[in-house]
Formats: structure tokens, sequence, C-alpha cells
């Protein structure tokens, strides 16, 4: 990846070097979010693309990400909303198979993407959001209006139900007690 | 901190690195530090499943999106700006041209356009009688109420513009000053002129219009005294006022 132009404005380095750090985790983030693979790259697209207009607001480097990913489930709410009125009904609980089009697609990735894929929203969100994100249950709650206490309480329901769905190889870790 | 609560915190935040967890982990008898184990592997192998393979050229693709956007709003901005300016532009020119229209018709570019056909006059000397003088008023419907100045060199009937006018030369200490008389022009305010070599003042005189014109450089008093006498004569002596001092 070639460097940064030394001769770039500082907002469109500052801008530059975020999509560089963070788009990864984004893009991550917006496909278990959706799990759809060309809506999550609409959505990274979008969020960054409104990122750049509020750059300003940024306060520190710090809260990128957070930020970012504030954005980007806006940007999948609204894209919810629109899809309402759709004419054309889209299946978006079927994952996109080129997602996992990888020598990683076997074995207990794959397994454990699965079972990711069949987790409700209310809990697969939080959970992308502190795995991918890096966010603390205080940063989700903030995040998603909610009382932290509701946000671990999603957060070890996530983690139980993807373990009842892993079956055997969660009991073999002893996730279940 | 007891296991439950120990098991719960952790089931929800395993990376959460709280002193009370970890004190509660590194003391606990009954199993807590291997729960702990457990929970960190779990999440170790979701992490690792969560990381998708990214879609080749991301970056590139953000970056291009963001670069088109801002340049097609930098060329929309660099649009309005020149339209902006177009039209101030083009608002001056208008209000040029016009200004300008309406400098050409106004009674000093007027007296001083009509000029250069009657040049000549200037440098007439023989003085006029008064009834060749009376004669020139007459002919545009005029009487004279007082004495005429002396000196007057020139009289024509003439037309300055739109307007009908007596065209007078007097001569003033040697200095030939123009008036031109306009009856019937009434909305004139009186003031002071320069232009285009000639120094010029015009005043309401007695349901007309008096414009006294002097090429650059003639003394002020020739033109009071022009100025004095053609008033005299239009007007009529001014009346005395009882108290004045």
């Amino acid at each position: 990846m070639p460097p940064v132009h030394k001769d770039v404005n500082p907002k469109q380095r500052q801008y530059e070097a975020m999509v560089r750090a963070l788009s990864a985790d984004l893009y991550r983030f917006a496909f278990w979010l959706s799990r759809n693979e060309s809506v999550a790259q609409d959505l990274v697209q979008e969020t960054f693309l409104r990122a750049w207009k509020n750059l300003d607001s940024l306060r520190d480097a710090e809260s990128a990400k957070p930020w970012l990913i504030t954005i980007l489930r806006r940007e999948h709410a609204r894209l919810y909303e629109r899809k309402r009125f759709d004419t054309v009904e889209l299946d978006d609980t079927v994952p996109e198979e080129a997602a996992f089009a990888s020598p990683e697609r076997s074995g207990d990735a794959a397994q454990v993407r699965d079972a990711m894929l069949k987790l409700p929203d209310k809990y697969r969100e939080p959970l992308a959001m502190q795995v991918l994100g890096g966010m603390s249950c205080d940063e989700i709650a903030a995040a998603t209006d909610q009382q932290p206490g509701a946000v671990m309480t999603q957060l070890f329901r996530a983690r139980q139900r993807l373990k009842d769905l892993l079956g055997g190889r969660a009991a073999a870790e002893g996730g279940r007690k | 901190m007891n296991c439950l609560e120990f098991r719960r915190r952790i089931g929800a935040e395993p990376r959460s690195r709280a002193p009370e967890l970890l004190a509660h982990r590194d003391s606990c008898k009954d199993g807590c530090a291997a729960f702990w184990q457990r929970a960190q592997r779990f999440d170790d192998d979701l992490e690792a499943a969560l990381v998708i393979p990214l879609p080749e050229g991301l970056v590139d693709r953000i970056l291009l999106a963001q670069a088109t956007g801002e340049r097609r709003r930098q060329v929309g901005m660099r649009r309005a700006w020149l339209a902006m300016a177009a039209s101030v532009v083009i608002a001056f020119a208008g209000v040029g041209m016009l200004w300008r229209q309406n400098d050409l018709n106004s009674l000093p570019a007027l007296a001083v356009a009509h000029m250069p056909g009657e040049i000549e006059a200037l440098s007439l000397t023989q003085p006029m009688t008064d009834a060749q003088v009376e004669a020139g008023f007459m002919g545009r419907a005029t009487r004279l109420k007082g004495p005429m100045p002396n000196g007057v060199t020139y009289v024509h009937d003439c037309t300055v513009g739109p307007y009908p006018a007596v065209h007078l030369v007097t001569r003033m200490n040697d200095e030939p000053v123009v008036a031109l008389y306009m009856p019937g022009k009434m909305d004139t305010k009186p003031g002071t002129f320069e232009r285009d070599g000639w120094e010029g003042r015009q005043m309401p005189l007695r349901g007309g219009t008096l414009v006294v014109l002097a090429q650059r450089g003639a003394s002020r008093g020739a033109m009071d005294a022009v100025e004095r006498g053609w008033r005299a004569a239009i007007e009529g002596p001014a009346a005395q006022t009882i108290g004045r001092i």
C-alpha cells in the first residue's frame, strides 16, 4: 500500500489513515450485521463517506472505531428502512457463500461462523461490536441506547447460544458448566 | 466476588481485565481459573472465525468514492462561484450601462455635446444690439424682464438635446462665457459640473433652465457675472426686501 502523500491536506491524511486502519474491522462488522457481502461493502463505503463529511466532529483517534460503528449501524438501519418498501423481497438471512470462500471454510472456524449466522440480531450485533469493534459493555450500551446490564446479559446469552449451536465442540471446551 | 458472579461476568466479557475478576480467578479453588482459560480459548476461536476475508481493493474503492465525491463537490462549488461572479459582472455591467445611458442624457452632457457645432461663436468679439438679443429670446417665446448684460457677442435659437434653447455668448473681461437658456425645462436641480474641458453650472430660472458654460480655466468671476446678468435679464431685477441687511 503506497504511503499517504506529503502534500495532501491534514484532513485528507487523517481520513486516509482512518480508512487504512479501520476499514477491515468495519467491513467485518458490517458483514456480521448484514450477513451479506455486497451489502457490507455498500455499508462500509457509505459509512466512510459520511465520516468524511463529519470528520471534524471526531475528537481523538481512540474514539474513531466506535464512532464509525455508530455511523454504520445508522446506515444499516436506514438501509433496512428502505428495504421494507422495496418491491423485491430479499432473503437476507442467507449468507453469501463468497464470504467464506477460503481455505478457512472448513473446520472449526466454519462451524463458528455458521453458528454466528444463526444467532438472532439482538445477540449477534452486540457480540460483533465487542469482538470486532473492541467495545466494552458500557460503550455498546451507549451506542445502542441500552442499559449496561442489559448489554451484559445479551453478550452472556449470545455466547451461551453460540455454545449451544456448536454443541459438542463447545462442551469439549467447557463452555457449558 | 463469588464464583457465580465471576462466571456471569466472564461469560459476558471474557477479555475484561477488571482487578476483582483477576483476583477471584487467582484465588478461587473451585475451578474458576479453568473456566477463565476455556472462556479465553472460546473467544480466541470466535475472534479468528469472525475475521472473514476482505474483498479485494476495499480500501482503494473507499478512497476512490471519497475522492470522486470530493472532486464533484469542488467542481460544483467552483461552478457556483463562477456563476455568482458572472452574475456580479453582468449586474455591474448592466448598472454601468444604465448609468452611462443616464449620464449621456443628462443636461450637462447634452449642453457640452452641443458646443462643438457652434465653437466658432466663442471667438466673436463684435457686440450685438439689444434688439438682436431680444429677437433671439422672442424666437423661443420668451420676453426679457430686465436689462441685458453687456458684451453679448452671439445669440442663436438652438436645440440642446430635445430642448429648444437660446444660445448666447457673452464676453466678460475678454473671456467668452456661454449661456444656454431652455424655456419650459423646469425640472433642473441647481449644480455645477466639469466635463470634456468645460466648466459649467445649471440652475432653474423663471419657468426654464439656464446653463452657464466656459472653457476650463475661465475665471469664476466671469461666470458669476454672466450668471447674474442673465438672471436679472430673464427674471427681472430682484425685488427690494424691507429690513434685510
